[in-house]
């Protein structure tokens, strides 16, 4: 998978328009990366990637760029 | 693997009762801000709760259920060999709670009786402690109450659970009858014991202040109060549930097509929606009542069947229970129930007054 397949991977998760993430954008200025949001990514890393993801792991990501590099495929 | 079978164990009651206070989730929208509330109800499906009276225990809830099941199918009470109370929200730190609802109830001094500590996995470790004692003695009736408080514990300034948490309580009457099947998984990760805890009142921490804080989850709470780590609870379902309805479908050799009931721990809306698409069940076959209750951990099973088939008659209904949460402590557990057996739930404002000891005596 490449990372622009990852990026559209959280673009779908957050109901955003293809393009609009890029791996330097702070998690903190996207206003639909909330708590719920948060849940998503838990399935998402989950199924997707047979990852688990922890409430510290989360709180640990700043950027786009963190989440992608857990997507390991 | 904890996995059990018993022959000739049946369930033939399930009733439930609740507080009559009411707390509708709107009302924290001053406390909160309504987005908060809004985003809150549309992801749990919590719209309402019920919330017990000052005296009013988890034990007076299950009391009400459990007379409900004994009057409603007639049930000779010197039959009750065992009776076992699964609960955090106890009435003392000691006695059992389960000796007073013995009392109550008026069982015969030929009944095994105690209580159990666990909350949201309390039905399936309460059908396979009860199943066992009967498959292993010659008890024919035995009662599972299970109930919680939780409103009591909860701090108002906790958005985490101040709208999630609601009161209630079952009571379940299994009985000898050939032919009947009960199988049960048990599992438990004590590494998760502090994802929800309520740090202080027990021996290890028994006069900690009771001064409310801001924790680094942006939540006001005292050591008293119940603390969840919501992410990492949430993480745990998805992976460890799944993982045990598949073990236990192996086990069983009953596909998840067979069944005509999931009753499972209703935790949020959004969990059920996630097991639902794992599994490919429809949503119908899930019941549902936190919307009305909330999360009211241990009796929630029961209580979504009783809200699902209170009403309903003559249909045979193969469930699979599933339960997951505080311990962390999770099982599966499957049964065929007669919807002839399963109760309304009703409500109370019941209070065992003689239990409200405030002088020597």
């Amino acid at each position: 998978m490449t990372d622009r397949e990852k990026l559209a991977l959280l673009e779908d998760m957050l109901e955003l328009d293809e393009g609009d993430l890029t791996a330097d954008m702070a998690l903190d200025d996207i206003d639909e990366y909330d708590s719920m949001a948060k849940l998503s990514l838990i399935v998402l890393m989950e199924d997707e990637f047979d990852v688990k993801l922890t409430g510290d792991v989360i709180k640990g990501f700043e950027t786009v760029g963190d989440i992608v590099a857990l997507m390991n495929k | 693997m904890a996995f059990f079978h018993y022959n000739n164990i049946h369930i033939s009651g399930v009733a439930s009762a609740v507080p009559t206070q009411r707390v509708a989730v709107e009302s924290f929208a001053d406390a909160f801000g309504r987005e908060t509330v809004e985003k809150f109800s549309k992801m749990t499906g919590v719209k309402e709760f019920r919330k017990t009276l000052t005296h009013q225990t988890a034990s007076d809830l299950g009391f009400v259920a459990a007379e409900n099941l004994l009057t409603q199918k007639n049930i000779d009470r010197d039959e009750i060999g065992a009776l076992v109370f699964i609960a955090h929200s106890v009435d003392y730190r000691r006695p059992a709670t389960a000796c007073v609802l013995h009392k109550r109830l008026g069982l015969s001094k030929e009944c095994a009786t105690f209580d159990i500590g666990l909350g949201c996995s309390a039905t399936v470790y309460g059908l396979q402690v009860v199943g066992s004692m009967m498959a292993n003695s010659d008890i024919s009736k035995a009662l599972l109450i299970t109930g919680e408080s939780l409103t009591k514990m909860v701090n108002p300034g906790d958005k985490s659970v101040a709208m999630l948490f609601g009161d209630g309580a079952s009571a379940v009457l299994l009985e000898k009858k050939e032919g009947s099947e009960l199988d049960v998984l048990l599992r438990t990760d004590g590494n998760g014991y502090n994802a929800i805890i309520a740090p202080a009142g027990g021996y290890r921490n028994m006069d900690a202040p009771r001064k409310d804080e801001l924790w680094p989850d942006g939540n006001v709470r005292n050591l008293y109060n119940t603390y969840m780590n919501g992410t990492d609870v949430f993480s745990f379902t998805i992976s460890e549930v799944p993982a045990a309805i598949r073990d236990f479908i192996r086990e069983t050799n009953v596909g998840i097509e067979e069944y005509d009931c999931f009753a499972f721990h209703q935790a949020n809306k959004y969990i059920l929606k996630q097991l639902s698409k794992k599994f490919k069940i429809p949503m119908e076959k899930i019941p549902e009542c936190m919307d009305r209750f909330g999360n009211t951990s241990a009796p929630a099973v029961t209580m979504a069947l009783c809200d699902r088939y209170g009403e309903s008659q003559g249909e045979l209904i193969k469930t699979m229970f599933c339960c997951f949460g505080v311990g962390l402590s999770w099982g599966v557990a499957s049964a065929v129930i007669s919807t002839d057996d399963i109760l309304p739930i009703v409500e109370t404002d019941e209070i065992f007054e003689e239990g409200i000891i405030n002088e020597p005596f």
